[in-house]
């Protein structure tokens, strides 16, 4: 079981305001199918990402049980390598971003005892793997062996470990200061010390430390102004200032305004409407953009955006 | 990657050729995918196997395990080459990271986004400082600056650039001489106002530049009044450029330089000695400079917002909010709710906040 994360292949430009359930659920359960396309090879690097999107997009949709169970686990502990990390097909090498789907895809069909059961060392093992990674001087982490720092992969440990239940085994009140260090006078976050704000970092940061249950840091009136200031006329989030709009950005400043309680500073409405733009009505699917090519990514973010709005036919998701 | 940007269009039916063709593909890569592996696993690093990943890498340079066996490939190929004597050593490792970076170029040029290549060539780049004569590895180091440049003219928000040449630039001073450092700092000061220059909107350009000018007055231990001098000429530069009031980015430059006047942030900014006097006479002319602003940008939020601003900074500096700055702050608020309908919202929880 594994799903393609690459772009979709219909047409069609949508102007009404309805959420196509059925057709996204299609879409996303026809991705496992298109092993006749080079596509589907070219992003393998992304098969188990692209599951846990696939996953928890369904879930949203009202259809947790559109995706096989077991064919699901089987998946995902062939991803695992001998460290306890995992990689993103079988044959890869472990890295956190795919380490953190595993477990939030085993968390999610309630299957964490595979780990046990079936998995190299237990959950215990998958734990050490990601605490390998972080570094003891500055509290941050590393994607792999080979170095790369990022505040994505501090978020994405946290959230596996806190998933876990084993945030014991890293060094939280350094992982706090390093994202402090990552703080600009806007308020907003950067991907490390010295660097841009950027709203997608803005989301690793602020759910790190609402993991750790230091939102106390935040200074919320002055991030939330930077992230209400990322709607644009028409609706959609921008990720920057001067940027166009994403329909990503949907979940990565809507759930960062969630997780500090200013959701309410945006209009919801007009974002709504946006992201609705973006499906595609005839084959399912989200794009970045109206009009654009939808892929599994943008079609999980814009659900989860548009759950976390309230939208009437959608689970409801948690911002963190 | 996710698609950014693609423009949908409609299906078509391929031909059995199409078919055929495409499954062909499919099989060329996945044996090209089998063999490489199959070599890596046998620990077999040769020139065969690095010209494999090379093809892998040309169709696919989102496959990060294939960046991994490329630097299994060259580490056995360093440590190759370091059974010779020295001088011969060196030259042959400084050969293969040039080639390799070389073989970097073209792929970066189409995939501007891609973290791995990104990512790749600062691994490459370390290796040649872990390697090499300290003359030499800056010279690679130094030769990066004029790539990340052509790459950020290409593409001038890419932060993949802008975090790459900040690794750059403190990598190169920390392989060269103070002096050589601090000149590095004022090239780079030089470096932002030309890309300002190019597009004011360029936040990224504007950010570097905050960075920039903190390390430059610390690297010239300047003194207050040179601190001062400098936020007066910022001061001048943002009004000058304000002169299309529209740019969300100018006024998120503008508000940086604002922190100057926060007590609670002051000692982290430019000038964090100014007293509480020279504070309000700042914050005063600002107001004025902003609301003349106004004039003909009736219409334009971020002026209300700026004058907001700037207005409780005061009351931050002297203590307390004044009737009439209440009144004032009350009655740009209400233009702000007529005028930012998206965030009426936050305007109300500002006003329920506003102390009385």
């Amino acid at each position: 079981m594994a799903l393609v994360s690459g772009p979709g292949r219909a047409g069609g430009i949508s102007s009404d305001q309805e959420l196509h359930t059925l057709k996204h659920v299609a879409y996303i359960k026809n991705l496992d199918t298109r092993k006749d396309e080079l596509e589907y090879w070219l992003t393998e690097h992304l098969r188990l990402n692209g599951v846990y999107w696939g996953l928890t997009a369904l879930h949203l949709l009202g259809h947790p049980d559109a995706l096989p169970r077991t064919e699901t686990i089987d998946f995902v502990l062939s991803c695992q390598k001998d460290s306890g990390g995992f990689g993103a097909a079988p044959g890869h090498d472990a890295h956190m971003l795919y380490t953190v789907s595993a477990v939030q895809i085993l968390v999610t069909i309630d299957a964490v005892d595979e780990l046990e059961k079936r998995g190299l060392g237990g959950k215990q093992k998958v734990g050490s793997f990601i605490a390998s990674l972080q570094n003891k001087h500055d509290g941050s982490f590393m994607g792999d062996q080979w170095g790369e720092t990022d505040t994505r992969f501090l978020y994405g440990a946290l959230n596996a470990l806190s998933l876990l239940g084993l945030l014991d085994l890293v060094d939280i009140p350094k992982a706090v200061s390093y994202i402090q260090s990552c703080e600009n006078f806007d308020g907003a976050y950067g991907v490390t010390p010295g660097a841009e704000s950027h709203s997608g970092q803005v989301f690793t940061c602020v759910g790190a430390l609402t993991i750790a249950g230091r939102l106390d840091l935040v200074n919320k009136d002055r991030l939330g102004a930077w992230l209400s200031e990322r709607q644009i006329e028409k609706g959609g989030f921008n990720g920057r200032p001067e940027k166009l709009p994403d329909a990503c950005y949907a979940w990565w400043v809507g759930s960062s305004l969630a997780m500090i309680d200013r959701l309410h500073w945006i209009d919801g409405k007009k974002l709504a409407s946006f992201v609705l733009q973006c499906q595609d009505p005839e084959a399912g699917g989200f794009a970045d953009r109206p009009g654009n090519m939808v892929d599994v990514y943008h079609t999980h973010f814009g659900i989860a955006g548009l759950s976390l709005l309230g939208m009437e036919g959608l689970e409801e998701v948690d911002p963190v | 990657m996710a698609s950014h940007g693609v423009r949908r269009f409609k299906p078509v039916e391929k031909t059995p050729e199409q078919r055929q063709q495409e499954l062909q593909k499919i099989d060329e890569y996945k044996s090209l995918e089998r063999q490489v592996s199959e070599k890596v696993a046998q620990q077999e690093y040769t020139d065969e196997t690095l010209q494999g990943i090379s093809d892998l890498l040309s169709r696919n340079p989102e496959y990060y395990t294939v960046w991994n066996y490329r630097r299994q490939v060259l580490r056995h190929q360093f440590s190759n080459a370091g059974d010779s004597d020295e001088e011969d050593s060196t030259k042959k490792i400084a050969e293969l990271i040039k080639n390799d970076l070389v073989f970097l170029m073209p792929l970066l040029r189409s995939f501007p986004k891609c973290y791995w290549i990104w990512n790749y060539r600062l691994w490459l780049l370390d290796e040649a400082r872990r390697l090499l004569p300290l003359a030499m590895s800056r010279q690679f180091w130094q030769e990066e600056l004029v790539l990340v440049g052509k790459m950020l003219t290409l593409d001038s928000r890419n932060f993949h650039g802008w975090g790459y040449r900040r690794l750059v630039v403190e990598t190169l001073k920390q392989l060269g001489t103070p002096t050589e450092s601090a000149s590095m700092t004022q090239k780079e000061f030089e470096y932002a106002k030309k890309m300002i220059g190019a597009n004011l909107s360029n936040f990224s350009a504007w950010h570097y530049r905050t960075k920039l000018i903190l390390r430059l007055l610390e690297e010239q231990s300047a003194s207050d009044d040179e601190r001062r001098k400098m936020l007066e000429d910022e001061l001048t530069l943002i009004h000058q450029a304000l002169i299309d009031p529209y740019d969300q980015s100018l006024w998120f430059y503008h508000q940086n330089l604002m922190c100057v006047f926060d007590p609670a942030v002051a000692s982290r900014t430019m000038a964090p000695n100014l007293s509480t006097s020279e504070r309000l006479q700042y914050l005063r002319n600002e107001i004025e400079a902003i609301q003349e602003m106004l004039d003909g940008a009736e219409d334009c939020k971020y002026i209300y917002q700026a004058l907001i601003e700037c207005t409780l900074l005061v009351s931050k500096v002297a203590g307390s909010l004044s009737t009439d700055d209440r009144a004032q702050i009350l009655s740009w608020l209400s233009e702000l709710k007529q005028l930012d309908p998206l965030r009426k919202e936050r305007w109300l929880d500002f006003e329920k906040t506003l102390p009385v």
